[in-house]
């Protein structure tokens, strides 16, 4: 399994859980079962044409995916994803 | 020994930075080593972009506030960090062995301390910056309300904001 963090923005989607779990071979699928399960957290991570958000970075084992392969970032069970929202101010 | 140390021609960059910008707020990272700035990043505010104000850390009020106003006035009273120029930034820091010292951003109509939204959102990402293998940044900010640009420096720890020790050399 894949451990997801869910940052404070997204948890009315996951009814306020802060941390879900999850089986994906890559960063992409595991946004596919997200969505499955989560209805609407594909929109909020990704544009129509399926790229990460300019206003959102996912880490995998800390790592920043966009170093990494991107979307297509392979996941391996026990690894810890973390869904970071940008950083933002008033 | 104070807390942290800006070299003046940073505060001059991030006062050129937030004027060039005005009547919107510019926003960016200050590397260095031990407390000590030595580079500034430059991050794109991307506020106004469809759908920036739903994944940023806003509350709800904040949201539906922004929501209600155009892109561009967006901007006047908030920042989204660009988060690809966030990584990117992130990637030289890793590259030239410098640590994030300061996030900086301005306040074209306000005075230089923390917004309530400030606050939540730094607080908020207290959790983040270990996960994101980032150490707890100050937060600087430059007001550009009077005809003097004001900076101010702050620590923003479990809600709470105390005024950083700044050496300017």
């Amino acid at each position: 399994m894949i451990k997801v963090r869910i940052p404070t923005p997204l948890r009315p989607l996951t009814k306020g859980q802060g941390e879900v779990e999850t089986k994906a071979g890559s960063v992409v699928e595991m946004i596919e079962a997200l969505n499955s399960t989560h209805p609407g957290i594909k929109d909020r991570l990704c544009d129509e044409t399926g790229e990460l958000r300019r206003f959102v970075n996912i880490y995998v084992n800390e790592e920043d995916i966009r170093f990494l392969k991107g979307k297509d970032t392979s996941l391996k069970d026990g690894d810890e994803v973390s869904i970071v929202p940008a950083i933002a101010g008033g | 020994m104070a807390d942290l140390v800006i070299p003046r021609h940073i505060l001059d960059d991030i006062v050129t930075h937030a004027n060039e910008l005005t009547p919107y707020e510019c926003c960016g990272l200050l590397a260095g080593n031990d407390g000590i700035v030595s580079r500034l990043y430059r991050i794109k505010n991307i506020v106004a972009m469809e759908g920036a104000q739903n994944l940023s850390s806003f509350d709800s009020a904040k949201a539906a506030h922004l929501e209600r106003l155009s892109p561009a006035e967006r901007a006047e009273i908030a920042f989204v960090m660009d988060m690809q120029d966030f990584s990117t930034a992130k990637k030289d820091m890793r590259n030239s062995g410098l640590d994030l010292q300061v996030v900086y951003h301005s306040h074209p109509h306000d005075p230089a301390r923390p917004s309530v939204t400030d606050i939540k959102i730094a607080t908020d990402y207290e959790e983040i910056w270990p996960k994101i293998n980032l150490p707890l940044p100050a937060y600087l900010l430059v007001s550009l309300m009077n005809t003097e640009p004001d900076i101010k420096t702050y620590w923003i720890k479990s809600g709470r904001v105390t005024p950083v020790d700044v050496l300017i050399r």
